[in-house]
């Protein structure tokens, strides 16, 4: 099971896993794909446990020490395991349901992003809930792993809310830039939004070449027989795209994501963030 | 880099900061009672924990690891410090540190590949014994108070975590024997006779050595036995740490870490000092993982030590000597004694050996070069028995056919030669190699030596399946790195 263009759902045990495996069967379903459910198991080696603060080692202390940690390990991955695979099943038939042909489920221990680079070969899209098991109890609107799992991954990412609708309407965010020009290509290539109407937007300050790059991104759309609606609306970014979104019922926004560094990003913040933060709609970032 | 940086240092707050306390705890009567061993001020020792600490905090390859001033590393210094003084082991620190620099660039941490099992289990014993015996001079020509003040320590260190687990029952021990030792007045050595402890923080020095050719003739081979002794034990730590933990760590970052952790302990007036077994064991025991655990012990060592200094100088002796005491327990590893018996002979003699040297020339290097080299003597010798020689007459007993199997080296090369009759009265000898693996010149001079012999004998010769056989040569051919190894190596 490698090499083939597979959808990856990444899932764990929250509410949101079943809209994710919602938007993956839809995404199999038009791609006809097949679609495999990975549900990663944080050991979390970073984190101690020791309530043993006497600071006494006796004979073998070392080896009593490792035997006591391994057992501590063993049954957490234990139980993380059944959990895990009864949560999977139910996503698994769910997915099924939805029309979903060929579902596959896989459960590997390891850091996300680590787990989810190692894994990325032989996928197509990966589908990914933009918050998770903590989304409750921090009361963040972006989950804190989407950033790292969105730069460290080369790959389309679908990031999806607490909601399923089927899409009807798609909006393109065009830029101009190179990352959402071959955004552009890549949807008018795939069978993923195909018979879908499409927005096609340009937002925040007046370029030059705007006029021409919007152009030819409509010309490329039509030419793969999308019906195209090119817009282009001068203001700031976060909120043209948020009002588009909202007027014109778009269910589904495609963007680039994360053009910028890592510290860049962390000092003035990222317009990716800003915009996944604001919209409630399922976004498919682009790198 | 900013990720990193996180996961280094962040994702175990609590537990990290609470670890590093107790580990802070223990570093101070080991710090003093490693500087007792060297010959130096209190104060040498407690400084080293301290910036070997903190500066390994940022610069090491194991988060999680503790390293500080060391009795492996003591042990080493004790002849410089008698003969030349504190001035020349500052130097002979950073001189280490530049080595162990140098060390970790050109990547001889993997050279820990050579250090077997039994090695390690008898460097670990050889500690744990050398830190036993630093302890003697303080319980020998005493009175009974004494005795009695080190069997109390250990009766709390090891009871009181039955009473409870949230205090370090180390610290327990030191606190009820100096305020029993004060409020009796009983008169025993502590740790204010020892000599000075610190009143400040540390500041920098250049140590005060003449820059020529003669100090450096006094320091080097001190500083490179010290920088063999530090890596050695680092990485062994470093591993038991990672089995520990079920993470991995980086070995080379670890040498350099080490070695500018070293350099600094030497600026700022500390010894010399590497990863500590025992105190990691204690750090991970405590729930300490990450660098913060690291950073916190060594910060926490320094306050303690510069604002209570004036009690620690009232601990009894007695009190740090049941500490170590208990270090050198939890540090040796009592199940090899068990194992002996069980364990293949030739490993228990290189774990023996390894203690054995170790502990007569109090020199980590030379026990482990020892235990090393046996290693290496009775593989060599295992390997030489696997080879087969057999062979078939042919042609109504005119022709004799030799089937070689198996590994001719060095070790194997008699063995081989002895195993050929050249007394047979014959016409043609077939030496068939085609399955054998060729690993020296000197399987090469023994098949010459074969056929000589047997030409000599007038029987002519020939050998087959040559260079099939000697592709195992792989310096010259070096084809354990090439694609198809494997088939070459292992697939006759």
């Amino acid at each position: 099971m490698k090499n083939e263009n597979k959808v990856l759902a990444c899932v764990d045990q929250s509410r949101f896993a079943d809209y994710v495996a919602d938007y993956a069967a839809w995404a199999v379903r038009r791609m006809d794909a097949p679609l495999e459910f990975l549900h990663i198991i944080d050991p979390h080696p970073e984190q101690g446990s020791g309530e043993d603060r006497s600071g006494a080692i006796g004979v073998n202390a070392q080896e009593e020490l490792l035997v006591k940690l391994s057992e501590e390990d063993e049954a957490r991955a234990r139980s993380a395991r059944e959990q895990g695979r009864i949560f999977l099943n139910r996503l698994r038939e769910r997915a099924t349901a939805a029309g979903a042909a060929l579902v596959d489920v896989r459960q590997r221990h390891g850091e996300l992003e680590e787990t989810l680079v190692e894994q990325a070969e032989g996928v197509r899209l990966l589908v990914l809930g933009r918050r998770g098991e903590s989304a409750d109890t921090t009361q963040r609107d972006l989950g804190r792993n989407v950033e790292r799992v969105v730069r460290a991954l080369n790959r389309p990412i679908l990031t999806v809310t607490d909601d399923f609708h089927e899409p009807q309407r798609v909006m393109i965010a065009f830029d101009g830039g190179i990352v959402t020009r071959r955004g552009v290509e890549m949807v008018a290539g795939s069978p993923l939004f195909r018979g879908l109407p499409i927005t096609l937007l340009m937002a925040g300050k007046e370029r030059q070449d705007a006029p021409k790059q919007l152009d030819w991104a409509k010309t490329t759309l039509e030419a793969a027989g999308f019906e195209v609606t090119a817009l282009l609306t001068p203001g700031d970014a976060e909120t043209v795209i948020a009002t588009a979104v909202r007027e014109q019922a778009i269910d589904m926004l495609i963007m680039g994501a994360f053009g910028h560094s890592p510290l860049r990003s962390l000092l003035f913040g990222s317009k990716t963030a800003d915009l996944l933060r604001s919209s409630t709609i399922p976004t498919l970032l682009l790198r | 880099m900013i990720k990193s940086l996180r996961q280094d240092w962040l994702p175990n707050v609590r537990h990290d900061l609470l670890a590093g306390i107790v580990v802070a705890l223990a570093l101070i009567p080991e710090a003093i009672a490693f500087s007792i061993i060297a010959g130096v001020d209190p104060k040498v020792g407690l400084y080293a924990s301290f910036c070997i600490a903190t500066v390994i905090a940022f610069a090491g390859g194991r988060p999680g690891m503790i390293s500080a001033a060391t009795g492996a590393m003591a042990l080493l210094m004790v002849m410089l410090v008698k003969e030349h003084g504190l001035q020349y082991l500052l130097a002979a620190t950073v001189l280490t540190g530049v080595l162990q620099i140098i060390a970790g660039w050109l990547k001889l941490g993997a050279l820990m590949r050579f250090v077997s099992r039994s090695v390690i289990t008898g460097f670990v014993n050889a500690l744990a014994i050398l830190i036993f015996m630093a302890q003697l001079p303080e319980l020998t020509n005493v009175t009974w108070h004494v005795y009695a003040m080190t069997a109390a320590g250990l009766g709390i260190i090891y009871l009181f975590p039955y009473v409870t687990k949230a205090v370090p029952s180390p610290l327990v021990a030191i606190v009820v024997l100096t305020i029993l030792a004060i409020v009796l007045g009983i008169d025993v050595r502590t740790v204010g006779d020892m000599g000075q402890l610190p009143d400040s923080l540390p500041i920098f020095l250049l140590p005060d050595v003449p820059l020529n050719l003669e100090t450096l003739a006094i320091i080097f081979p001190v500083s490179a036995t010290l920088a063999v002794v530090g890596l050695l034990e680092s990485m062994m730590t470093a591993s038991i740490v990672d089995d520990l933990t079920d993470s991995n760590s980086n070995k080379n970052r670890e040498c350099v870490g080490q070695g500018v952790a070293n350099i600094a302990s030497g600026f700022l007036g500390g010894m010399a000092g590497c990863a500590m077994i025992g105190q990691s064991v204690i750090n991970v025991k405590s729930g300490g993982r990450g660098r913060l655990s690291t950073l916190a012990a060594g910060v926490f060592l320094l306050l303690m030590i510069v604002f209570i200094g004036d009690w620690v100088s009232r601990i009894p002796m007695a009190a740090l000597v049941a500490v170590m005491i208990m270090v050198s327990i939890g540090t040796f590893n009592w199940a090899s004694i068990r194992d002996l018996r069980k364990n293949p002979k030739s490993s228990s003699i290189v774990m023996l050996a390894t203690v054995a040297v170790t502990v007569s020339t109090h020199d980590l290097a030379q026990g482990v070069l020892v235990g090393v080299l046996l290693s290496g003597f009775f593989f060599a010798h295992k390997v030489g028995q696997i080879l087969r020689v057999t062979s078939r007459a042919e042609d109504e007993g005119r022709t004799r056919t030799y089937t070689v199997t198996g590994q001719v080296f060095f070790a194997s090369a008699e063995r081989f030669v002895n195993a050929f009759d050249y007394k047979e009265v014959i016409e043609k000898v077939r030496i068939d190699v085609s399955r054998a693996h060729f690993w020296d010149i000197t399987a090469v001079s023994a098949l010459d030596k074969v056929v000589i012999k047997f030409r000599r004998e007038a029987a002519e010769v020939e050998v087959i399946g040559l260079n099939e056989a000697s592709t195992t040569m792989v310096d010259k051919f070096a084809v354990h790195d090439k694609d198809g190894a494997d088939d070459i190596l292992m697939g006759h």
